[in-house]
């Protein structure tokens, strides 16, 4: 079934070509080659990156949600997202000196230094007590973070817009080079994390329980963390800020397939890379010429989805 | 010996709750751990299975130190049944039980045909094998904590911890569990269990180490350990000691 929402999404993408003919008509001359180009050069490249995101997101998800016995844990909760912002802000805006860096690259290190000081602040390494503490920080250090971005923002007007379109994320500018960059990464991120579901479950024990049963806790938390910075360092830098899928698509996720992170990490995967396909392609037809960013969109649907969970049962 | 400690100070907090203590623990015996609440049994129990690292000292299997054995070898000699377990959310009963295999199985996870037997024969001895399709989170107190114990018998391990097994079960439980525990030794297990009940540790139980305030007080055979003295010094309890009339066992009664 989900192969099957999987394959639609191709077919999907294409139907929304079909408004295309029109444009195809405008340009009359060499039509055929005109259509493929736009599939080719344009729409392939975006739905493989829009899948390839919605499975980084939704796996980071699952890791940081499993690390810290933390519901709520999503990269975008515990400040990841804005950190990474930050990062490229400051590597759009103070070009010269840290513009040596890829916007990758200030993702990971932005998104990675912010949710450090979460999980500090918050005392995420100590699993299952004061799990609010951990939520407040990531709320605390996102809004700090949002504030430096904003600053920097009107402090550097002419650059403003860039870094204004990734925090709205969106997969307008996807093309090869984004996918050729962005692929090998996911996959490392993606089979880390597949080789880490394992361990996972028996994190969810307690950590008493986990270590008794032979897991080295720090070095689980280590992979773990950087497989996070890993997966939404480079999803953040190929379309910027996305939220709600790694929030989201765990809980989905577990909703249908049960608790065992080794079948539900993959169901994960696939339905957090159909959720960001789907969403993009409703970002082109919602106002049919214009774009709605994607991440928009994902508000859009994944709010009403978290409201029915919250009330169904206590998350 | 294989399970010792050499000057073990172990607490929270840079507070140290174990003070220098130095214990054998004799292999092939049910060994209890006495003592007040706070005298430091449970930490010095959780200590031994490496849930607490040292202060000052080590612990030590077979001659080596004990955070110097990988964790996963390590999770094949010694499991612990701690005191209060999570309640985990939407694990069946017999997945539970299977992670207590984790230290053998592959990368993955996959239990094979023998881990499979295992788990049954652990289910079976607990008296959980009918909650196998019930999710924990849905049992009792005195159930969730067999199924625990069922896990932890699921290790496999010469060395078994227990923290007060016996909490939150029914008397037959109880009974029924140090039964258990009495079967597993005769298998060959060690078994070092922190209990409450002095009766119990003393009708089921070979050796009895008796705590308080982070030192060991008094150890040995449950006829030369419990005394009246034993009992006013360690627990201000006036009590008399009597012959248990079915086991022969000391058994202490309130003054």
């Amino acid at each position: 079934m989900l192969l099957i929402s999987w394959l639609s999404l191709f077919t999907w993408s294409s139907i929304t070509i079909s408004p295309l003919d029109a444009l195809q008509a405008l340009y009359q001359f060499d039509q055929d080659s005109i259509a493929q180009h736009i599939v080719r050069d344009l729409r392939l490249p975006r739905v493989l990156v829009a899948l390839l995101v919605g499975a980084c997101l939704a796996a980071a998800g699952v890791i940081m949600q499993g690390l810290t016995l933390n519901p709520l844990a999503s990269p975008s909760v515990l400040g990841v997202n804005a950190g990474a912002a930050l990062g490229m802000a400051l590597v759009s805006t103070i070009t010269p000196w840290f513009g040596l860096l890829g916007t990758t690259m200030a993702a990971m290190i932005g998104g990675g230094l912010a949710w450090s000081l979460v999980m500090l602040l918050g005392s995420g390494w100590r699993t299952g007590n004061e799990q609010g503490r951990l939520v407040l920080a990531g709320v605390a250090i996102s809004a700090l973070c949002a504030a430096l971005t904003k600053a920097l923002v009107i402090i550097e007007e002419d650059q403003a817009s860039a870094v204004i379109t990734w925090l709205a994320g969106s997969l307008t500018d996807a093309r090869w080079q984004t996918f050729d960059a962005f692929w090998p990464v996911a996959v490392v991120g993606l089979l880390g994390a597949s080789l880490l579901s394992p361990s996972l479950n028996l994190l969810q024990l307690g950590d008493d329980n986990a270590r008794n049963l032979g897991v080295s806790i720090g070095f689980v938390k280590l992979i773990g963390s950087f497989l996070v910075l890993l997966l939404v360092g480079a999803s953040l830098g190929a379309v910027g800020s996305i939220s709600f899928v790694g929030l989201l698509v765990p809980h989905m996720a577990k909703l249908l397939i049960g608790q065992d992170h080794r079948r539900f990490l993959p169901i994960a995967i696939l339905l957090g890379a159909s959720l960001v396909a789907l969403a993009d392609t409703l970002s082109r037809a919602i106002i049919f010429p214009m774009e709605t960013p994607a991440g928009a969109i994902l508000a859009l649907i994944g709010a009403p989805f978290f409201i029915y969970m919250v009330r169904k049962k206590t998350l | 010996m294989s399970l010792s400690t050499q000057q073990l100070s172990v607490g929270y907090h840079q507070k140290a709750i174990v003070k220098h203590i130095d214990l054998n623990l004799p292999e092939g015996k049910i060994i209890a751990l006495l003592g007040p609440n706070g005298c430091g049994k449970s930490t010095l129990l959780k200590a031994l299975a490496r849930l607490l690292t040292p202060m000052q000292g080590e612990v030590q299997w077979q001659g080596k130190a004990l955070h110097k054995i990988p964790s996963k070898q390590l999770a094949r000699q010694i499991a612990l049944l701690p005191q209060t377990q999570p309640i985990p959310e939407g694990i069946k009963v017999k997945d539970l039980v299977a992670y207590g295999r984790s230290p053998y199985t592959g990368f993955w996870g996959r239990t094979n045909q023998a881990d499979q037997e295992i788990i049954h024969q652990v289910m079976q001895e607990t008296g959980i094998s009918e909650l196998a399709e019930q999710l924990v989170s849905e049992l009792s107190g005195g159930q969730r904590q067999r199924v625990w114990l069922a896990m932890t018998l699921a290790q496999d391990t010469p060395y078994l911890l227990l923290d007060e097994p016996t909490t939150y079960m029914d008397l037959n439980h109880q009974v029924e569990l140090m039964h258990l525990l009495r079967r597993l030794n005769q298998q060959g297990k060690t078994i070092i269990t922190v209990l409450h009940d002095i009766n119990q540790a003393a009708r089921y139980c070979d050796h009895l180490i008796v705590m308080k305030e982070g030192h060991i007080i008094q150890q040995g055979l449950p006829t030369d350990v419990l005394t009246r003295e034993l009992l006013k010094s360690v627990f201000s309890l006036e009590a008399q000691i009597h012959q248990d009339p079915i086991a022969k066992t000391p058994m202490c009664v309130v003054e």
